[in-house]
């Protein structure tokens, strides 16, 4: 199979996958009168069907590590800090056991599904085993949102101060390249599930090792390096965000004279 | 000797009282203001030292084929002449503007620990004479600034010389890391009513992210230092390929720590640009918030990119692809600051005086460095240049072009402040202009040099078509430079002995230490003018048109840490990015074949109890600070001295691991495993060793009954230390004896 016969048939209609982003839908509708940001929500169901049906996907399901990690990018990072920008700027979010708006928590939540779902038993397991994948697939959006309610909170004061929420993302950021270093360098597989020949039901194992050069090896690296480098700079924009909001109304001529 | 009084007392920086022990004065200061000129004055020292060996390699260069220079006395020259330029002149002078003036522009009496600052300043003179002292035992290191292994290595450096720069660079870099330590509590602990976060100055607000950046990337070298050491004294295999080592992890370390290196003395520059510029045109900086905001962008950025060094290595496409990628992102930022300062001066009504001309001069240096450096990042073209005359050009049009310029332009900035006389202006212009033209004449030309494929590093080289007289041009230019930094030493003696006094404002500044007398008072302010702008003079002066206020909006900008949580916290921070190397090295050689001991003769149940053990003491401390805080002084001490029995227990234990692992005959040179894991288990066990001599000291503190009051800022720094060796233990514990169990 080629590339571009790829891109077109390697789209899974995962109809679990489709129903559940329809209910999402329906459920936002029917829960929230204000729908001002309806587009985000949009978004995040457009993200959340790509990472889940498009070719992406296929070659996560046991061809490519680095496409399983650029997929556990999308869930943990892109699609939880989607979710929660597209809710009601009134909604609180102070809800459930008080333990979960600790940020101590929310960081254990965001760093600890990385590190946890990439010991090699379970990494394997998720490709091989399709509850564990979907218990993946649910951990990760879950845990991701705790992460990210520290710092998207819709109601501002829910949210970490511009410093603390600095030093929150800048902390996660270095322990995720820590282990994208591991990954990256280690001369030991991560996920051995991906050097095995795998059924290959696609015919595109070819075109994957010899026409995009994907080594076993380097697929691997890549797998690291996205953890390593993109997944630090999507913190590093959010700490970017926050110096932005940290400097916003510097010149406040609301609160008058000193 | 009373010459050198009277005009230390004339510039009021000797009291009457302090005239018959003026050494002593000097020597025991914990005054901030002395400390910075104490840092200023050796980095010039060393400055002058750099300067020479680079004269001698600029001759030695100058014409083809040349036998001046022995090539063993070359690579001396230029190992020297690189670490003293970066870690004795760059970090020194920098750490002592930062030391004087930050303070001064917070409105605060002094650092936030003197008698720390001072420890810091005093490694540094430390540092440098061992470095030195390399000379005198056996010839001094020839490795290059960052000792690439396994050339550093014993087997092809046998002399001590490598063994006294590692030794010198630890001393300094602990150094370095104390001093960051203490200016990034000072600014946030220190800060005068008013002086929100969000109104520092731009200098202070760069040292404070700088301050970061020591702390996070220092303790990575300091690590590798201590690894280097050990391959060297105790025979072990780290670095060393023939043992199962690997030379390219020292290139990580060294990167991890030297990219941002690169950083750590450009950030207070960017903060001097950003201070003056304004000042010289008349005109509050444009852009305040993307000047601040860059910065730190700048610092994170600089700590993800270090791979940039390695294109060359052969790390892989792969690798070097994403580094390419990041590497790029960092022109961005200095982007925006370049455009800020020029906006500044866009419009302003400037002023022409020697510091700005320095600053003019940095500024357009800069550019070019920067365009220099996109080619660097570039994989494809980095292979091209890479340790050419072209990559020497670009990093000293970093490190003199930006860095040298404005710290030459902040020291005859600064320099009324500090002695309350001005630098004369005509030598100053002469300064300016010799240097400015010396060293566009030095390193232009090597670009040119560096793509005719002359390498870096080369003692000598043939007389190919035009290297000779780019060479030569390029020593021409080294010695009017050297006539520069002459002439300043000139200026600044001659101007401290008779120079025009200069009055408090000398430069119509807007920021508090232009409030102070020149010399400030040894209490710096007696009065401070009022703060809700970041340009407080400006509003003193101008009452009717005012900047905007700059209001609070976050309680993170008006309230400030307990200093003595802030120090241990940020002490915390910088052991964990040393335990950090540590670990991650133990990890990458633990997977590596390799026979002898393994981790499978450790001995698990027993460590098991000895560690539960140390796990107890974090809670025994707790109930301690409890205890306190309920006002029950025997329960505390009681509490403490069950801690610090556990801590002896574990300590013990370790002992015994220790000594049954050396009864069969396991040695730290055994293998990697033998290695590594004495290094990891050795240092937490010095931590574990430290924290318990805190911990008595705490204790006798608490049996004279100095808590009386209920709480104890000493207790709880150290019950934080204390979580914290526990907490490397539970990482180390499950790496060194849990993880082999798992595979």
């Amino acid at each position: 199979m080629t590339t571009a016969q790829f891109i077109l048939s390697g789209w899974t209609w995962n109809p679990a996958v489709i129903l559940t982003d329809a209910l999402a839908l329906v459920v936002y509708v029917a829960a929230f009168r204000d729908r001002r940001r309806i587009g985000w929500f949009a978004t995040t169901l457009g993200v959340l069907l790509f990472t889940l049906l498009s070719p992406l996907n296929t070659l996560a399901d046991g061809y490519l590590f680095s496409a399983h990690m650029a997929q556990h990018i999308l869930l943990l990072l892109i699609v939880p800090a989607l979710l929660l920008l597209s809710l009601p700027r009134s909604l609180s979010l102070a809800v459930g056991p008080r333990v979960f708006s600790q940020p101590l928590a929310g960081w254990l939540a965001g760093v600890g599904a990385m590190w946890f779902w990439h010991a090699p038993a379970l990494c394997n397991a998720a490709v091989t085993s399709r509850p564990v994948h979907a218990l993946q697939i649910v951990s990760l959006l879950v845990l991701g949102s705790l992460f990210w309610r520290q710092i998207l909170a819709s109601r501002e004061e829910e949210r970490l101060s511009p410093p603390g929420a600095v030093l929150y993302l800048f902390s996660a950021c270095v322990t995720c390249s820590v282990l994208g270093i591991i990954i990256t360098f280690s001369p030991v597989t991560v996920c051995s599930i991906y050097t095995m020949q795998p059924s290959d039901p696609l015919g595109m194992l070819r075109t994957i090792r010899t026409d995009w050069g994907f080594s076993p090896e380097r697929d691997q690296q890549i797998g690291g390096l996205l953890m390593w480098v993109p997944m630090c700079l999507i913190y590093l924009s959010a700490i970017f965000a926050q110096i932005a909001r940290w400097f916003a109304l510097s010149a406040s001529p609301a609160t008058g004279k000193a | 000797m009373n010459e050198i009084t009277t005009v230390l007392a004339r510039a009021g920086l000797l009291t009457v009282e302090q005239r018959e022990h003026w050494k002593m004065a000097w020597l025991s200061t914990v005054d901030h203001k002395r400390i910075g000129i104490l840092y200023m004055v050796t980095a010039l020292v060393f400055f002058v030292i750099g300067g020479i060996e680079a004269m001698f390699i600029r001759l030695q260069l100058a014409v083809p084929n040349n036998t001046l220079l022995h090539p063993d006395t070359y690579n001396m020259l230029f190992t020297m002449h690189g670490t003293t330029m970066i870690f004795l002149v760059a970090m020194p002078v920098l750490f002592g503007l930062a030391n004087y003036i930050v303070p001064l522009q917070i409105g605060a009496r002094d650092m936030a620990f003197p008698r720390l600052n001072s420890f810091g300043f005093w490694l540094v003179p430390l540092g440098g004479i061992l470095l030195h002292f390399s000379f005198l035992a056996g010839g001094a290191p020839a490795v290059g600034w960052f000792a690439y292994a396994p050339l550093s290595e014993t087997p092809y450096s046998s002399q001590l010389g490598v063994d006294y720069w590692a030794l010198a660079l630890l001393v300094l870099g602990i150094g370095s890391v104390s001093t960051s330590i203490n200016l990034l509590v000072t600014v946030l602990t220190q800060r005068a009513a008013h002086m929100t976060l969000r109104r520092l100055p731009l200098f202070s607000w760069m040292i404070f992210v700088n301050s970061f950046l020591v702390i996070l990337a220092l303790p990575v070298l300091n690590a590798g230092l201590a690894m280097l050491l050990i391959d060297r004294r105790l025979g072990s295999h780290f670095f060393l390929p023939p043992g199962g080592g690997s030379a390219i992890m020292w290139q990580h370390i060294f990167w991890a720590f030297g990219h941002p290196e690169v950083y750590i003395v450009a950030i207070p520059a960017f903060g001097i640009l950003s201070e003056v510029i304004p000042v010289f045109s008349r005109k509050p900086i444009f852009g305040y918030e993307f000047v601040a905001g860059s910065t730190v962008a700048i610092a994170f950025l600089s700590l993800l990119v270090w791979a940039h060094h390695m294109f060359t290595v052969g790390l892989g496409h792969a690798v070097d692809l994403f580094f390419v990628a990041s590497s790029l992102l960092i022109a961005i930022p200095t982007g925006v600051k370049v455009l800020n300062w020029s906006g500044t001066m866009i419009g302003g009504r400037v002023r022409l005086d020697t510091p700005m001309l320095f600053w003019i001069a940095a500024l357009v240096q800069f550019l070019f460095a920067g365009l220099t450096g996109v080619s660097h990042a570039v994989a494809a073209l980095d292979w091209q240049t890479k340790n050419s005359y072209y990559l020497v050009a670009h990093f000293h049009f970093v490190f003199v072009g930006l860095i040298v310029f404005a710290i030459l332009g902040g020291l005859h900035y600064w320099f009324p402040k500090m002695s309350g006389r001005m630098l004369s202006e005509r030598l100053g212009k002469w300064t300016f202009w010799l240097m400015t033209i010396g060293f566009n004449l030095t390193f232009i030309i090597q670009h040119f040099l560096g793509l005719a494929g002359m390498p870096r590093r080369v003692y000598t080289y043939p007389d190919l078509p035009g290297w000779g007289w780019m060479n030569m041009v390029s020593t021409i230019g080294a010695f009017f430079m050297a006539a520069a930094a002459l002439l300043f030493v000139w200026n600044l003696a001659a101007s401290l002995l008779r120079g025009k006094l200069a009055g408090d404002n000398p430069w119509n500044g807007w920021t508090l230490e232009w409030a102070a007398n020149s010399p400030p008072p040894h209490e710096n302010f007696h009065e401070l003018p009022p703060i809700r702008s970041r340009r407080p003079l400006w509003d003193d002066l101008n009452p009717d048109r005012p900047d905007p206020m700059v209001g609070t909006k976050w309680r993170a900008e008006t309230s400030s840490p307990e200093k003595n949580t802030a120090i241990i916290i940020a002490f915390i921070i910088s052991e964990t990015g040393f335990f950090g190397v540590l670990i991650l090295a133990y990890l990458f050689y633990s997977v590596m074949p390799q026979v002898g001991p393994s981790a499978h003769d450790l001995n698990l149940p027993k460590t098991v109890i000895f560690s539960l053990c140390l796990f107890a003491s974090s809670l025994t401390i707790w109930r301690s600070e409890v205890s306190l805080l309920q006002g029950r002084q025997r329960a505390m001490a009681g509490w403490l001295a069950a801690t610090i029995l556990l801590g002896f227990i574990f300590i013990i234990g370790q002992g015994l691991e220790y000594w049954g692992l050396f009864q069969s005959g396991v040695r730290v040179s055994s293998n990697l495993f033998a290695t590594t894991f004495f290094t990891l288990t050795g240092f937490h066990g010095l931590h574990v060793f430290v924290g318990l001599i805190a911990l008595l000291i705490v204790l006798g503190l608490a049996l004279t009954g100095d808590f009386k009051q209920g709480r104890s800022p000493a207790l709880k720094a150290v019950g934080l230390y204390w979580h914290f060796v526990d907490v490397v233990w539970v990482l180390v514990f499950s790496v060194v004896y849990l993880l082999p169990h798992l595979r």
